[in-house]
């Protein structure tokens, strides 16, 4: 999915309020700090989705995958996503906000 | 997220698996000529944090009868409900960190 | 290795315990069969156990190669040949030339008692079944 990245002379943008395994967006306003959180979150929804993945192909073919670990790697896969998509949608709304103002 | 704590937690359950494995083995073999009591050593392993496969070795202690067989139906018994029972309670444990995540994120939505 | 395999341990053992409990009572029924199809006195038998891997339908080929948890099996049944018990009886039909009677060579005792072992043990793996299912159900639990 591609995202706004916002260019750097918005000021820093409110910290969203979910709770944070990434890092809050109100840090520093330099846009490769914020590209780098981005793109460091996407990879860590992407190798969770990976990893999720696997365990379930190896639990279906029968190669000896414990339920639970398969089952928690699929938690974890789905609450990373749903986490990122928060603070997407805090972002976007934050700089739709933004947005307005200036008009 | 997720990570530190749960991840020891899985790593709980994952020799709990592998040693109930080896109970229902045991059991299976309660009468088995020359079939000797598996077991993991689970405090090592479990302080040992990512071993992979945990050693299967011979239950220390146990009484030889006749045939060869030392399989104890009465620790084996234990040993399953003990099992069972701290599996139950990890899971739970687990089961409670995924539901605050989960709710921490949709309260995150509403604000 | 999945805890779905111990299932099938469970599974073979209650068939190893069947076995050897229903050969034990065809003993004790047969006390005193003097005589058989074959010829001669009922022979006992016995059943010999052996520690095997399971086979789970849901395993791969290669997991079952190498991580196959052991169950057990009936390897052998043995029958013993030994003498049987010969019995002063001139009037039974089966008495041979000189009055005796071949009886089963038997130890009732012993076969009961193996009997409620094997009861014991059946009821250990049907223990175990229950409680393996109670763990993987708890980890579908997880996903609540």
């Amino acid at each position: 999915m591609t995202l706004p990245i916002l260019p750097s002379t918005i000021a820093p943008i409110a910290a969203p309020t979910a709770p944070s395994a990434i890092q809050p967006a109100g840090e520093s306003p330099s846009s490769g700090g914020f590209q780098d959180v981005f793109a460091s979150a996407i990879g860590q929804v992407e190798s969770m989705g990976q990893d999720a993945s696997a365990s379930v192909q190896r639990f279906l073919a029968g190669d000896g995958e414990d339920l639970h670990n398969t089952v928690l790697a699929t938690q974890r896969a789905e609450l990373s996503f749903e986490m990122f998509q928060q603070v997407r949608n805090k972002v976007v709304n934050a700089y739709q906000e933004i947005m307005k103002m200036q008009m | 997220m997720l990570d530190a704590l749960a991840g020891q937690i899985e790593h709980y359950m994952d020799l709990l698996s592998t040693r109930q494995k080896l109970v229902a083995s045991n059991i299976a073999n309660a009468d088995t000529p020359g079939y000797h009591t598996q077991d993991i050593d689970f405090q090592s392993e479990f302080q040992n944090a990512l071993s992979g496969s945990p050693q299967v070795i011979d239950a220390p202690g146990l009484q030889m009868k006749n045939d060869g067989n030392n399989v104890s139906l009465d620790r084996e018994s234990r040993l399953l409900s003990e099992n069972a029972l701290r599996f139950n309670v990890a899971s739970n444990l687990l089961r409670i960190q995924i539901q605050s995540l989960r709710s921490a994120i949709k309260e995150g939505q509403s604000s | 290795m999945s805890l779905f395999s111990a299932l099938s341990v469970g599974a073979s053992g209650m068939s190893a315990q069947r076995a050897r409990a229903e050969l034990l009572v065809q003993n004790l029924a047969n006390a005193e069969t003097t005589r058989t199809p074959e010829g001669g006195p009922y022979r006992r038998q016995d059943v010999v156990f052996e520690s095997s891997p399971v086979e789970s339908p849901f395993s791969s080929y290669f997991d079952s190669q190498v991580n196959s948890p052991s169950g057990v099996s009936v390897s052998d049944i043995v029958t013993d040949n030994s003498d049987p018990e010969r019995r002063y009886m001139p009037g039974h039909p089966d008495a041979d030339a000189e009055g005796y009677v071949a009886f089963p060579k038997m130890n009732p005792a012993e076969d009961m008692v193996d009997l409620m072992g094997s009861a014991r043990s059946y009821e250990a793996n049907v223990a175990a079944i229950g409680a393996v299912k109670d763990m993987i159900q708890r980890s579908i639990d997880l996903f609540r």
